[in-house]
């Protein structure tokens, strides 16, 4: 399951993957996922993919098992939290000119780079 | 494995009629250089331009630096899988123009980033500004899109690189270094009393503008193996990597990995250096769970009693970083690791986005949130009205009068680590 707030993802992927498209901004991908990994479900890509700060880009795409587990999966809990609490840390220095207030050429490039890191775990 | 560096020193950098190396300065023949260049139908233009240590000249964006070498014996070519056969390089002799660099620019996205002053604050940041540098900035067909913009700027800088190599392959080198590996047996008969040290250098491989090639393959798509350190010398390892400039290793960095050069200068001293493993950093989190149990069997099969660990970016690969320190520290082996910081602005913050007790021995490379303050230069060479979108900037960055003021992030190489810069911190 993708959770994403990349329309590009949600376009490119509605058809082979199950889509849970959050109407929000990068946190709230990852306090979804959180709920998600709460919920038994497990983490398979990292939340923090790629080298793009967690406050200078505004999407960001994390992929969890469809299946439910017996137990919840405590290194996807560790990883999960950790990445919320580095968001957190990185977001007080607000960069909007590169979230909601960056232009529409570069969220263009942000949704591509997103898709792509994305394409390359959903690949193998 | 046996590799003789032969050095030759580059103290200026021209244009000239002819391309040459005379009198420890590099002449580039522009006309000659652009039309090799022009021969990749994706590139619409080609701009070449110098920048020496001192000028007050700033060089944005940058996307890789790399060394000019040849190769003069021994198997292979410079830069195998891209330049050169696929054949085994680090055996023989290779000289290298020390001094010179080819500096690429383009801007694969709206906000590229990587700063290099070649003078004031800002230079003392990055060891490029002590380079003689060519430049090319490369504009792309229109409609290009960003993996094969990035795929053209790259190959023309290892074109470029090996070009003007060449131009060292028959000449007398000021000095030579000779870096050997033995064999593991060999290495226990030599020096049996001295600790077993490897090297576990991790590569940048997430996807698009985040990838690092090894004899022409992407590195995602390898597992860790054993590499002989003279091969990274010939530039088998190749960056793809274009974001976060502070820590990101250029192809610069591979052929000149300080961690190999202080590992071969202590061998036979204080250590045995046994070898090098390269690994990847994916995203998937089960390729990470794959890599590392895949370097810990390696480093203990090699019978080893330490390891140093270098890491490549920031966020995910904190998380690889963390993994292979602990299942290499649960073989029974030391490890010390080598990252940098996002510690905030104020130093304060955790510096790494994952942790564990088994890392207790670190060297940073610097803080990437320290904040700096750059003069204005006379000339820029690229582009510079992306500065008030880049990592480590925000909107005013860029001043009306020239100066910027942003996080250390924005220079390229200032945090490195591979410790190829000069800060730290005890």
């Amino acid at each position: 399951m993708i959770i994403t707030n990349n329309p590009l993802v949600r376009s490119t992927y509605e058809n082979a993957h199950v889509i849970l498209f959050v109407e929000g901004n990068y946190r709230e991908v990852l306090v979804k996922a959180r709920d998600l990994v709460h919920g038994r479900h497990q983490l398979i890509t990292h939340p923090l993919m790629g080298s793009l700060k967690p406050n200078e880009t505004p999407y960001r795409s994390v992929v969890v098992s469809d299946a439910v587990l017996d137990k919840t999966d405590a290194d996807s809990v560790l990883i999960i939290e950790e990445a919320i609490l580095v968001f957190d840390r990185f977001i007080k220095t607000a960069r909007t000119d590169r979230g909601e207030g960056s232009t529409e050429k570069m969220k263009e490039d942000f949704r591509e780079i997103d898709l792509s890191l994305l394409s390359s775990a959903l690949s193998e | 494995m046996k590799l003789e560096l032969g050095y030759i020193p580059i103290r200026d950098i021209q244009f000239g009629p002819k391309s040459k190396v005379d009198n420890n300065t590099l002449y580039v023949n522009k006309k000659e250089l652009s039309a090799l260049l022009l021969e990749d139908e994706g590139i619409a233009s080609v701009e070449l331009d110098l920048a020496r240590p001192g000028e007050s000249v700033r060089i944005t964006p940058v996307k890789d630096v790399i060394e000019p070498r040849v190769k003069v014996s021994g198997t292979g070519g410079i830069f195998p899988g891209w330049c050169a056969k696929v054949r085994t390089v680090g055996t023989g002799r290779t000289h290298v123009l020390k001094g010179a660099a080819v500096i690429t620019t383009g801007k694969v996205v709206g906000f590229q980033e990587g700063i290099i002053d070649m003078s004031g604050e800002g230079a003392k940041y990055t060891p490029f500004s002590k380079l003689n540098s060519l430049v090319l900035i490369i504009q792309p067909k229109e409609g290009m899109l960003q993996h094969a913009y990035e795929k053209a700027l790259r190959l023309a800088g290892l074109k470029t690189a090996e070009y003007l190599g060449k131009l060292a392959e028959h000449l007398e080198p000021e000095e030579v270094r000779t870096f050997e590996t033995l064999s593991v047996t060999d290495g226990i008969k030599m020096y049996p009393e001295l600790p077993r040290v490897g090297y576990v250098l991790m590569l940048q491989s997430q996807g698009l503008l985040h990838d690092t090639y090894v004899y022409g393959v992407d590195a995602k798509q390898t597992l860790p193996t054993l590499i002989g350190p003279t091969e990274l010398m010939d530039g088998a390892i190749v960056s793809g990597n274009c974001v976060s400039a502070c820590d990101k290793n250029t192809t610069y960095h591979h052929l000149n990995n300080p961690v190999v050069e202080d590992l071969f200068s202590e061998h036979g001293k204080t250590l045995n250096f046994v070898g090098l493993m390269i690994t990847n950093e994916n995203v998937y989190l089960a390729d990470k769970e794959r890599s590392s149990d895949r370097t810990a069997e390696l480093c203990a099969y090699l019978g080893l009693d330490g390891v140093i660990i270098s890491q490549e970016g920031f966020g995910n690969p904190d998380t690889d970083l963390i993994m292979n320190c602990k299942k290499i520290e649960a073989k029974g082996i030391k490890t010390v690791i080598i990252t940098d910081e996002y510690a905030g602005q104020d130093g304060a913050s955790q510096s790494l986005a994952d942790a564990d007790a088994a890392a207790d021995a670190v060297v940073t490379g610097g803080n990437a949130n320290m904040v700096i303050h750059l003069p204005a230069m006379d000339r820029v060479i690229g582009s510079i009205d992306q500065v008030d979108h880049i990592a480590g900037g925000w909107s005013g960055s860029l001043k009306e009068d020239g100066t910027i003021t942003a996080e250390l992030q924005v220079i390229t190489g200032a945090t490195n680590e591979l410790g190829y810069n000069t800060l730290s911190a005890r």
